[in-house]
């Protein structure tokens, strides 16, 4: 594992430490040290992130007067068919793209556990995760184009009738195939990084005892990477909601965006304020967010509820 | 070992295949960034009859890629220099100096790795507009390092805490002060971690879209991955110069694959941190 995670004793400070000349010498320095990183921070995080929470009850193109129209940005929202596919489209990235990465992520996890070349495998996996989003994701259209390497391999299995991928009906569906392919080895690595941990001989007794491999995988692996499926679960919580990139590239032309069909709750928020031909919406925009604001929220806290269990030493 | 149970074989062969298909869609963007259009489509995987290496250079004068890489290099360098600079003394001082704020101030910080960028890009545009710092790759610059802030700090505070303490109160027995100590001492152990963060910082902004697409809307100034936009619309209109968008295509994640197989290890263990314990 990275050398950062190396466990550090909690106690890594002397305790006699305060009041010594050190200790006052680094209090003197606590805060010209802090103060950057906070005031930036503060500013370009915390006070835009209050502001857009105001924006979301007020009615303003960016510039000239605000004003405030309570709720009526949300009630929008409740009547925006646009914004129910985007929401609707954003649960089913959460949910049905999570649920096939972390389905296979486990598969390969348990396959590549004790087989060789692994390292390799792994690299090679992780590779869409370390290169450009965006070039990726125009790769992966152009997979799916009317004479792409996919119709070309469904021809060659016998299948004539192939699908029209791209068109906007079906635009989504390869775009949630294309995230479950990148993510599957992103949250593979993270997985397979907990199971190295977990020694050997608790499978040779495993073995010993007769179990099967889903025995195993039941009883050794799983409650001993309890922790780490946790952390992926948050993490894909969140990243999921912020994926924006990947689906912008299927946009048609310059500076629009992609068929509405497509979008998700981020690139709805963008296009309400940002789309060149549309007048700006900021409030719009900002409502949705919220939105998005309370989704994380909510699921940051449903998946640690769910995943939490008592972690075990080993 | 014996044990290897044969059911598992099914699931070998599968992970062989997913190996084979992500090789396999590299291999096809090379391969497809020297061919014609019409080859990319009848042979997709066949040699091209003859290497058309104008497709490169026409991919790479076209979406003026030249000024793109120098202006997307300047401002990934100087972002990732600014992170540092600003994250690295207060994730020492979290870590590492006892006070009463440093726990709530490091999860304050924690907290900003789940404020999507959706959640403060209007507010910051305008702000931005109004400062004149739209449009401007310096206005970028500053928008990546604060949107950088939390990772970093995040990062590097998990790093500094997994270092051994005896140095620094070696360092402070010899009459080194704590200014002295972090710059002398610490930041040369922290060097790895450093290291890490930066090319993790690189590699994200390298091809950085939402940002970008709001903060430099000016064609004149744009970055690596907005020339990619535009030249992938120019293609779209202009008779499918397919075998230019791969050459392009191919420019971009070319240098990034290199990183990647230089460091692989490195950015697969840094990008997954947060993970582990």
């Amino acid at each position: 594992m990275a050398t950062a995670t190396v466990e550090a004793p909690a106690a890594v400070r002397p305790a006699a430490e305060t009041g010594s000349p050190l200790a006052r010498a680094r209090q003197r320095l606590y805060l010209p040290f802090v103060l950057p990183a906070l005031a930036v921070y503060l500013l370009v995080f915390i006070v835009p992130s209050l502001f857009t929470v105001v924006l979301s009850f007020a009615e303003w193109a960016g510039a000239g007067p605000i004003e405030w129209v309570g709720f009526d940005n949300y009630r929008r929202l409740w009547y925006d068919d646009v914004f129910h596919s985007s929401l609707l489209n954003t649960l089913l990235i959460l949910i049905g793209v999570g649920f096939l990465t972390f389905l296979f992520s486990f598969g390969l996890t348990m396959v590549l556990r004790e087989m060789a070349g692994r390292k390799f495998v792994r690299a090679v996996i992780f590779f869409p995760n370390a290169v450009s989003a965006l070039a990726i994701s125009i790769l992966w259209g152009f997979l799916f184009q009317a004479d792409g390497l996919a119709n070309a391999l469904l021809r060659l299995a016998g299948v004539d009738t192939v699908p029209r991928w791209l068109a906007d009906d079906n635009l989504f569906y390869v775009i949630c195939m294309g995230l479950v392919w990148v993510n599957t080895g992103f949250y593979t690595t993270i997985l397979m990084a907990a199971v190295d941990r977990i020694p050997a001989y608790l499978y040779e007794a495993a073995d010993l005892e007769g179990a099967s491999p889903w025995q195993k995988f039941r009883n050794v692996t799983l409650p001993l990477m309890w922790d780490a499926v946790a952390v992926s679960a948050t993490l894909w919580a969140i990243s999921a909601i912020k994926i924006f990139e990947f689906i912008y590239v299927f946009a048609g032309a310059a500076g629009s965006v992609p068929t509405t069909k497509a979008w998700t709750l981020s690139l709805y928020a963008y296009a309400e304020a940002f789309q060149p031909t549309g007048e700006a919406r900021y409030g719009a925009s900002a409502a949705a967010t919220m939105v998005t604001l309370v989704l994380i929220v909510v699921l940051t806290l449903l998946t640690r509820r769910v995943t939490r269990r008592e972690s075990l030493e080993y | 070992m014996a044990t290897v149970p044969v059911r598992l074989r099914p699931g070998r062969l599968l992970v062989w295949l997913v190996v084979a298909f992500d090789l396999l869609v590299l291999l096809w963007l090379v391969l497809s960034s020297f061919k014609t259009a019409r080859e990319i489509f009848a042979s997709p995987f066949g040699l091209p009859a003859d290497w058309r290496l104008d497709n490169w250079a026409r991919a790479w004068e076209v979406s003026e890629f030249g000024p793109a890489i120098l202006r997307t290099v300047a401002v990934v360098a100087a972002t990732a220099l600014g992170t540092v600079l600003i994250a690295a003394p207060a994730a020492y001082a979290l870590s590492r100096f006892t006070t009463r704020t440093s726990g709530p101030l490091t999860s304050l910080f924690a907290m900003g790795l789940g404020v999507p960028i959706q959640a403060i890009m209007l507010p910051l545009f305008v702000a931005m507009s109004q400062l004149g710092l739209v449009n401007s790759l310096g206005g970028l610059i500053i928008v990546y390092v604060a949107t950088s802030i939390p990772f970093a700090v995040f990062f590097l505070t998990a790093f500094f805490r997994s270092l051994p303490g005896d140095l620094e109160e070696a360092a402070a027995i010899d009459g080194a002060g704590p200014l002295r100590t972090f710059w002398q001492i610490m930041l040369p152990l922290a060097r790895s971690g450093l290291v890490t963060l930066v090319i993790l910082n690189v590699i994200g902004h390298w091809s950085e879209g939402l940002l970008s697409l709001i903060f430099l809307q000016d064609p004149t100034q744009q970055t690596l991955p907005l020339a990619l936009l535009n030249f992938m619309t120019r293609v779209q209109y202009s008779g499918a110069d397919w075998g230019g968008l791969f050459a392009a295509i191919a420019i971009v994640i070319l240098p990034l694959l290199l990183v990647y197989i230089w460091l692989g290890r490195r950015i697969i263990e840094g990008m997954t941190l947060g993970s582990g314990k």
